[in-house]
Parts: C-alpha cells; sequence; structure tokens
C-alpha cells in the first residue's frame, strides 16, 4: 500500500487506509457488530492517549455510547504482570503471552459485548502494541500475530507517527528516566535506562512502520499541535461513524 | 537434537539438553499424580536426578490462574492464554534448565491437556497449536487412559464434583453430574485424536496403581537404555551382574568416582519394577 496518496482535510494531508485493515481474525470473524472499534497507537510520548481523551468527550457529547479500555488493565490479569514486571520473572515470551491474557479477558468481558450492544469503543493501545513489543523484544512476528487472532478487527487504527527524539523529550520532561520493562532493559542493550529506551523504541518504531501497509494503520502527524491532530481525528471518525446507522445514539 | 512443535522462543538453545523430558497425561482423575508420586523416587534410588512440575505451578501465574479460577468467570481464550502463559514460564524457567543440567523431568500434563481443554471449548486446534508450536518435543508422553464409567467414580465420589473439572463454563444450566459427562466424554474424544497425531504410548488407567507403575518403569527404563549417559545406572539396576563396557567405565568413573558399582546396583527395586508383571 501507498502512503501518502493525500486525503486532504483543510490544510492537512492524512494517511487515511486504502485498504481494510487486514487482521487475522479466527474466532470473531469478520464481525458485523451494530458498534466500531477505534483504536491509538503509538510509542510512549506520541501523544495518543490525550488524543483519544479529547475523542472521547467529543462523541459523549454527540450522544454516542462511549466506552474506554487500555492496554494491561484486565481486573484479573494486571496483578500477574505487575508482579512479574516487580520480580522480574518476564522473558519475551512470557512477557508477550501475559499481555495477550489481559487482551483476551478484555476482549471477552468488555469488547466483544460492548460492541455486540451498539457501543463506540475506544482502546489505548491494542493489538499492533503487542506487535510491534514483542517482535522488538526478539518474538517471531507470525508467531505473535497467530497469538492474537482472536482479535476483533478495529474500524478505525491511528497510528500517532513521532520521532523518537520528540518522544523522549516529552517523556522526560517531568521525570528522571524510565522503568526496567518500559526502557527494554530486560534485552540489555545498554547499562543506562535512557539509552536502553532510546535503542528499544527506535525497533518498535520501525515495527510500526512496517504495520501501517499490513494492516492500514491511518497515520496522524503526532508532531502538529493538539487541535490540529484532534481536528483530524474527529473528521475521520465523524465519516466514519455517520455511515453507522445501527449505533445508539441518544436524542 | 532436541526439537520443538516448529517455533523456537528467543534465546532457547536445543543443542545441550542433555535430560529427559517425560510426559504424564491423562484426564482428571487418571491417576497422574499418584504414579509421579511413585516413579520419583524411583528415579532418584536409581541415581537419576528428577524435577517434577505440573499446571499452574509457574512462579509467575500460578496464583493469578488460581485467583482468576476462584470468581468462575474466567473466559475461554483469556483461560488459555493464562495457562498458556504459566507453561512457557515453566518450559524456559524450569523444564529447560533442568534438562540443561541433565535431569528427568516428569511433567504432570504438557500441551496436551491444555490443547485439549481449549478445543473442547471452541478454540481453533490451528490457534492453540500454533502457541505450543514453541514447546519441546518429549521423549516420551505416557497417557494413562480411562473411561468415562470408570473416572466417574474415581473423581466424584472421593472428592465432589468441581466447577472447572465438571466443565460447568462450558455447559451453564446443566446440573453438575450432565456437565461432567460431556465435558469429560469431549476431553477423552480430543485425547484420542491427540493420542495418534503426538504418539502417545497408551496405558490402561483402571489397573490398581502398582500394575499401572510396573509398566511405566518397564517403559521409562527401556527409555533411558537407549541413551548411553542414562543407561549405566539402569542396566546395573536391571541386572547387577553384568559387567561395565568400557566405553561405561570412564562415564562411571566421572560420574560416581568413590562408590563401587556393586553398592548402587542393590536388588530390591528389580523387585518393585517387576511386581505387576
Amino acid at each position: 500500500m501507498e502512503i501518502g496518496s493525500g486525503v486532504r482535510i483543510g490544510p492537512f494531508e492524512v494517511f487515511a487506509p486504502l485498504q481494510p485493515a487486514v487482521s487475522m481474525v479466527r474466532h470473531y470473524g469478520e464481525h458485523h457488530f451494530p458498534g466500531r472499534l477505534i483504536v491509538v497507537e503509538g510509542i510512549d510520548g506520541s501523544g495518543k492517549s490525550t488524543q483519544l481523551s479529547l475523542l472521547h468527550k467529543w462523541l459523549e457529547s454527540k450522544g454516542y455510547g462511549v466506552v474506554f479500555s487500555e492496554w494491561n488493565s484486565s481486573p484479573l490479569v494486571k496483578d500477574t504482570t505487575k508482579h512479574g514486571k516487580k520480580k522480574k520473572l518476564l522473558t519475551p515470551a512470557t512477557f508477550s503471552l501475559i499481555h495477550s491474557t489481559d487482551f483476551a479477558d478484555r476482549t471477552e468481558r468488555s469488547i466483544l459485548p460492548l460492541l455486540k450492544a451498539g457501543a463506540v469503543v475506544l482502546c489505548d493501545r491494542y493489538v499492533y502494541t503487542a506487535f510491534a513489543r514483542d517482535v522488538a523484544r526478539g518474538m517471531d512476528r507470525a508467531w505473535v500475530r497467530e497469538l492474537y487472532a482472536f482479535a476483533v478487527k478495529p474500524a478505525i487504527a491511528f497510528y500517532f507517527r513521532v520521532p523518537l527524539e520528540t518522544a523522549i523529550h516529552r517523556l522526560l520532561d517531568g521525570r528522571d528516566g524510565f522503568k526496567f520493562y518500559e526502557a527494554g532493559m530486560d534485552l540489555n542493550l545498554a547499562d543506562d535506562s535512557v539509552e536502553s529506551f532510546r535503542l528499544f523504541q527506535g525497533r518498535i518504531l520501525a515495527e510500526y512502520e512496517k504495520m501501517i501497509p499490513e494492516f492500514g494503520l491511518t497515520v496522524v502527524d503526532a508532531t502538529l499541535p493538539i487541535e490540529i491532530q484532534q481536528m483530524q481525528v474527529r473528521q475521520i471518525v465523524k465519516a466514519h461513524l455517520d455511515k453507522a446507522k445501527e449505533l445508539r445514539v441518544q436524542a | 537434537m532436541r526439537e520443538t512443535y516448529g517455533r523456537l522462543l528467543p534465546e532457547m538453545r536445543l543443542g545441550d539438553l542433555a535430560g529427559k523430558l517425560i510426559v504424564i497425561e491423562g484426564t482428571d482423575g487418571a491417576g497422574r499424580s499418584t504414579q509421579i508420586d511413585l516413579l520419583k523416587p524411583w528415579l532418584e534410588e536409581l541415581g537419576h536426578a528428577v524435577v517434577d512440575t505440573g499446571m499452574t505451578r509457574s512462579p509467575l501465574a500460578g496464583d493469578g490462574i488460581r485467583r482468576a479460577k476462584e470468581g468462575n468467570n474466567l473466559g475461554r481464550v483469556t483461560q488459555a492464554l493464562f495457562y498458556a502463559t504459566d507453561f512457557v514460564d515453566r518450559l524456559e524457567n524450569e523444564i529447560v534448565p533442568a534438562l540443561r543440567a541433565g535431569f528427568i523431568v516428569l511433567t504432570d500434563r504438557y500441551i496436551y491437556s491444555l490443547m485439549a481443554r481449549a478445543i473442547v471449548r471452541g478454540m481453533d486446534p490451528r490457534w492453540i497449536r500454533s502457541i505450543y508450536s514453541v514447546a519441546l518435543k518429549p521423549d516420551a508422553v505416557f497417557y494413562l487412559r480411562l473411561g468415562i464409567d470408570q473416572l466417574l467414580p474415581r473423581v466424584v465420589f472421593s472428592r465432589g464434583f468441581d466447577y472447572w473439572e465438571s466443565g460447568m463454563d462450558l455447559y451453564p444450566g446443566h446440573d453438575m453430574f450432565d456437565s461432567f459427562c460431556s465435558y469429560q466424554s469431549a476431553l477423552l474424544t480430543e485425547f484420542d485424536r491427540l493420542s495418534a497425531e503426538f504418539n502417545f504410548q497408551m496405558v490402561d488407567a483402571a489397573a490398581d496403581a502398582r500394575t499401572v507403575c510396573a509398566h511405566l518403569q518397564q517403559n521409562i527404563l527401556h527409555l533411558l537404555e537407549r541413551d548411553s549417559r542414562k543407561s549405566y545406572m539402569s542396566r546395573l539396576y536391571n541386572d547387577s551382574t553384568t559387567a561395565p563396557q568400557p566405553a561405561d567405565a570412564a562415564l562411571f568413573a566421572v560420574a560416581t568416582p568413590a562408590t563401587t558399582p556393586s553398592t548402587n546396583g542393590n536388588g530390591h527395586h528389580h523387585h518393585a519394577a517387576h511386581s505387576g508383571d
């Protein structure tokens, strides 16, 4: 797929997908649920959470039933992940598996039933985060994709693209360093957490770039002003939701 | 050279895994843990170092799985992946290091039980096989087979119906008896299918525990015979009059310099191994 083939919204070019995201849907199939799944992706410091939160408020103000789900937040699984991180028990393989377990619980317990109920489900990070991180940790690309074959394919997957140095500046503004796994310290790339973060996130960025055509991610230039990014996001979401007549909108 | 079922985890070297991986499979109530409790001391008396492992014993995920099962609200995909996390944690941190150190690893269930449970719960067989493609191929899989008629009294009359053993997550609305029969029958069917694919050695688990154990011991001795590093002890054990072969003598001298063959190869275990013949 060619990137940058020029959908223009106002003065800005956005990279809308030219083909639908091809996900390996094995169990939930090419779903035709009444709800819509919208996800944001990007490295830490890309500003994706800020954008999603602004989108959330806007959709609510329009009367949509909106639900938010965050990466690594399953009430059933997150304590195990926390335990594994704290005790440094996680290898690339178990890091990958425990995150997929968390994601499975959120899919089964909330994402899927809510989509069936006609909600707009907003996810801060989705399977692409796992694909990027786990492969950056040395896991087999095909194995990780197959692992998440049960995931529901999102209607829109925004990728907030930002240069590494910009992200590091944003993140270090207000704190001293990075956490062990966040910086990929388990990979022994560098002794210094900032340097390790830079190397590890560099690998992750490379994986995201490969996924843009593979999954038809919608790229947003995350160096633009917050308001401009949000305007683009809303335009794209609006264009999509206007077609979705079955969504529940309160009068 | 040891193999996996198709995919290799990062930094997993297969070249120097000298130990033996022996799997005891079977449904609930087939007597797996009884057999492992008998086999472990027997192997140790023969001079083999043994590690035993089993489901939900990982330091990473064991407690989490137990907590999740308390609530009876663990979804099917979540369940399959939680168990996979537990398995891979033990594979990387327990099984592989033990094999590298030359231990015999006795495992109470392996990927086959996990695959059977997931498939019975409607997971795609290709999906679950792909996940477990990172598992090591074991040296032997003993499948303790028990029909549903024999299984029922063993499980139910000894400890009563258990929510998960009865597959109540699969058949909500059934009573536990109906659910148990449907679930365990489906598991048995799936095990039989896996048996052909993965070369299980079938053991009739309806026999009494000592008979089953004697059968397992015989097959395990046979397995160890084929490995020169492990065979010397078992040969001593089988026939204490056998003179050490020159190659074995060198091995033996390194392994146990302080003792003589005759003191290790005492005869009373010999009786135990064949008591069921």
